[in-house]
């Protein structure tokens, strides 16, 4: 019995390991990562087909490449990177339309690109406010890191929670947000930089702070509202000044001047004479 | 201005009857240019705000843009509340305390501490004002002119236009300078302004209810309430089958109206011309709908063709336009495509709410608006999703086009099913069967006159109401 159990374990691994030899199509890379290069070209060659290779085409992040689809039966295939910067950096994957699928994974990697959402921001003493750094492309920064920039040129590291909880910094890996609370016109205004770093490099932008007074726009505000009761005081008065009789016929009820005239039409067309004088 | 001899005598019916047709009029329509300019114009200039929420409650696009959906939405499903408000109080203080809530509904805003603060302030307070302020305006503008009343209306509404010119960049340099809480401060201050509009809104005539409650006293307390609210929201429109007719196509052409506007600047950019070259595109389509508003409304006026014939080939047009969008793939194109699809949009706009007194007869008007509104805000609020949906699906914006232009066909051809529209002459416009004859002649006076006296006596009464 044991015996029995012995040589069917055997067959099946036999069986296993002559079908992983018979599907062990295996794709070449190089290179297999792409690192600090102004260019570079990916290739990719298929040993071992599994069958007929039918074409192949190339991704990036999981999308595919545009005009990289191609019907030739190669199992060498090349792409060409002319710039390797952030908008061509990622995941590479190149496939071959064999049955099954092979591919295989090439990572490119670039400096990230640090760029601020808004260059120049803008808010009211004693609120907070957000400033916002985002990255893109591969691989994504790995460390934010926030400095001030003071009157002497040099840059104060701004550190998570400390002054009273005046600074808090929210990161993702594709964005970093910065609050600056209880703002203060004279020591909160100035430039900032938001420097993003990942194994590749480094990067960074930096972003202009104003604080405004909460004042400020309450003075022109309060100028359009006596505006708006200026105007609403002539119109009434215009009215009442242009119109004196009928303002007064209004009030009654709507129907009687309009009754009155036609009935004093009416009366015009019977009773002439006593009307003409 | 008002020549009491030509006007009909009333009896306890309608006395809001004379329509100067001219001047002070003029005024009015100023008034409906400014309103018209400060809630809808407004509210398309507040994309740049949307960034500022974005990063200052770090909330996603799309919980920020429920903010002018909620006060959309507001103006449009409040309208009946308005108009009813209107046949109790008259347009003028409806009109004035809209413009104060929707001011309200910024000040305050610009103090809010989270998301929701400016669903409450901006979405339903300023929300519910611009519905007090619109449907008023219009009505008295309709109101207040028969013969060039789609001009007073194409004129009213360029507001719009001009407006989303000049408020962006505007509201930009409101926030550089006061920061996004001091600029929605004065946009609050901005909308006060429409208070003085109000105030010019001179009445003709003691609003309706007013008129008819002095006869039914006698009635008991529960069916004279019901017979106020039936007067008041203007409720026997809806066995009107004309008024449901219009209804169901403007539902349709709102479905489709608006999609374009949204998508335009995405379909430019997705078929990669430069921003810059997109926001040149917008341009012209909004220059084209301020000169088609104004143009359309004039050449309606002329009298050559009937009101509901030329929406229909405006709107015939507009969806033809819209579907050929996709299709243009160079940029002259593009941009002559766009124009003529905008010349068309704002063609569209004065006619769609000028022929409202065609169908329903002046008296009704206000009501008529205000329950147009409420039905239609179900074509806005199905028609963005639909088209968003469509371009996930889809990957472009091909189908989100073409769906729109088909909503517009599809209006068009549920608005040659009005009743009378197959005639070469204007109808006489519906009479209620308790009126007396005499109202015939009042509501031919306020038509564009094309049907001559004597149908007056041969068309049975209650012309519309089939």
């Amino acid at each position: 019995m044991r015996r029995k159990l012995f040589g069917a374990i055997v067959a099946i691994c036999i069986g296993w390991f002559q079908a992983e030899a018979f599907t062990d199509a295996n794709v070449m890379t190089d290179p297999p990562v792409v690192s600090n290069q102004t260019n570079a070209t990916l290739s990719c060659n298929l040993t071992n087909p599994p069958s007929p290779i039918k074409g192949h085409y190339w991704t990036r992040n999981g999308k595919i490449i545009d005009k990289s689809d191609s019907t030739s039966d190669s199992a060498y295939i090349e792409y060409r990177i002319e710039k390797v910067d952030y908008h061509y950096a990622g995941i590479y994957e190149c496939v071959f339309k064999s049955e099954p699928q092979a591919n295989a994974t090439i990572e490119v990697k670039a400096l990230p690109h640090v760029v601020a959402y808004k260059h120049s921001e803008n808010a009211n003493e004693k609120d907070k406010a957000a400033l916002v750094c985002v990255s893109h492309g591969y691989p994504l920064p790995t460390d934010w890191n926030w400095f001030k920039v003071n009157e002497v040129g040099g840059k104060d590291p701004i550190v998570n929670g400390t002054n009273n909880d005046k600074y808090e910094i929210k990161n993702t890996p594709n964005k970093t947000t910065l609050y600056v609370k209880d703002l203060n016109i004279e020591e909160d205004m100035g430039v900032y930089e938001c420097h993003g770093t990942s194994d590749v490099g480094k990067a960074q932008d930096k972003i202009q702070l104003r604080v405004r007074s909460q004042l400020a726009a309450l003075w022109p505000f309060l100028g359009i509202v006596a505006e708006v009761i200026i105007l609403v005081t002539i119109i009434f008065i215009y009215e009442k000044k242009r119109k004196p009789d009928e303002i007064t016929d209004d009030d009654d009820s709507g129907a009687a001047p309009l009754k009155s005239s036609t009935a004093t039409n009416h009366q015009d067309k019977n009773v002439r004479q006593r009307n003409s004088n | 201005m008002e020549k009491p001899q030509e006007r009909p005598e009333t009896q306890q019916s309608s006395p809001q009857m004379a329509a100067p047709d001219g001047g002070w009029g003029w005024v009015v329509v100023g008034s409906l240019f400014v309103t018209s300019a400060l809630v809808f114009g407004l509210i398309r200039s507040l994309g740049v705000f949307f960034v500022e929420f974005v990063q200052y409650f770090d909330e996603s696009a799309q919980a920020v843009s429920w903010i002018t959906s909620i006060g959309l939405a507001m103006q449009q499903l409040m309208s009946p509340i308005a108009a009813a408000a209107c046949n109790v109080y008259g347009a003028r203080p409806v009109v004035m305390m809209g413009g104060f809530l929707s001011g309200l509904g910024f000040i305050l805003a610009s103090q809010a501490k989270s998301l929701l603060h400016l669903y409450m302030t901006m979405g339903f307070t300023s929300g519910l004002g611009w519905a007090l302020v619109f449907t008023p305006t219009v009505a008295s503008v309709m109101q207040y002119f028969t013969m060039r009343r789609s001009l007073a209306m194409g004129l009213g509404f360029t507001g719009v236009g001009l407006a989303s010119f000049a408020f962006s960049p505007l509201f930009q340099y409101l926030v550089e300078v006061y920061a996004w809480r001091g600029a929605l401060l004065l946009l609050g201050g901005l909308s006060f302004n429409m208070i003085a509009c109000g105030a010019l809104i001179r009445p003709l005539g003691n609003p309706k209810v007013v008129e008819k409650t002095e006869n039914s006293t006698n009635l008991n307390r529960c069916s004279f309430l019901r017979s106020r609210i039936y007067e008041c929201f203007e409720l026997s429109l809806l066995s009107h089958r004309g008024f449901l007719t219009y209804a169901v196509a403007i539902t349709f052409f709102n479905a489709g109206y608006f999609i374009p506007y949204v998508h335009l600047v995405a379909h430019s950019r997705n078929i990669d011309f430069t921003e810059y070259q997109a926001a040149f595109v917008i341009s012209v389509t909004g220059v084209a709908d301020i000169v088609g508003r104004v143009a359309s409304g004039w050449a309606s006026d002329l009298g050559k063709m009937r009101m509901p014939h030329m929406l229909v080939v405006w709107t015939g047009l507009l969806g033809l336009f819209l579907m050929l969008i996709p299709a243009a793939a160079s940029y002259p194109g593009l941009l002559v495509v766009s124009l003529a699809y905008g010349f068309c949009a704002g063609a569209m706009t004065p006619l769609a709410f000028a022929v409202v007194p065609e169908i329903v007869g002046i008296e009704r008007v206000l009501g008529a608006l205000g329950l147009v509104q409420l039905i239609e805000s179900v074509g806005g609020l199905l028609g963005a999703p639909l088209s968003g949906w469509l371009k996930d699906y889809t990957g472009t914006y091909t189908a989100s086009f073409i769906t729109a232009g088909s909503f517009i066909v599809l209006g068009m051809l549920v608005t040659m099913t009005l009743p009378y529209f197959w005639s070469c002459t204007a109808p006489l416009p519906p009479s209620p069967s308790n009126r007396k004859s005499q109202d015939c002649s009042i509501e031919d006076g306020l038509l564009k006159a094309t049907s001559p006296d004597s149908v007056c006596e041969t068309v049975p009464r209650g012309g519309y109401t089939a």
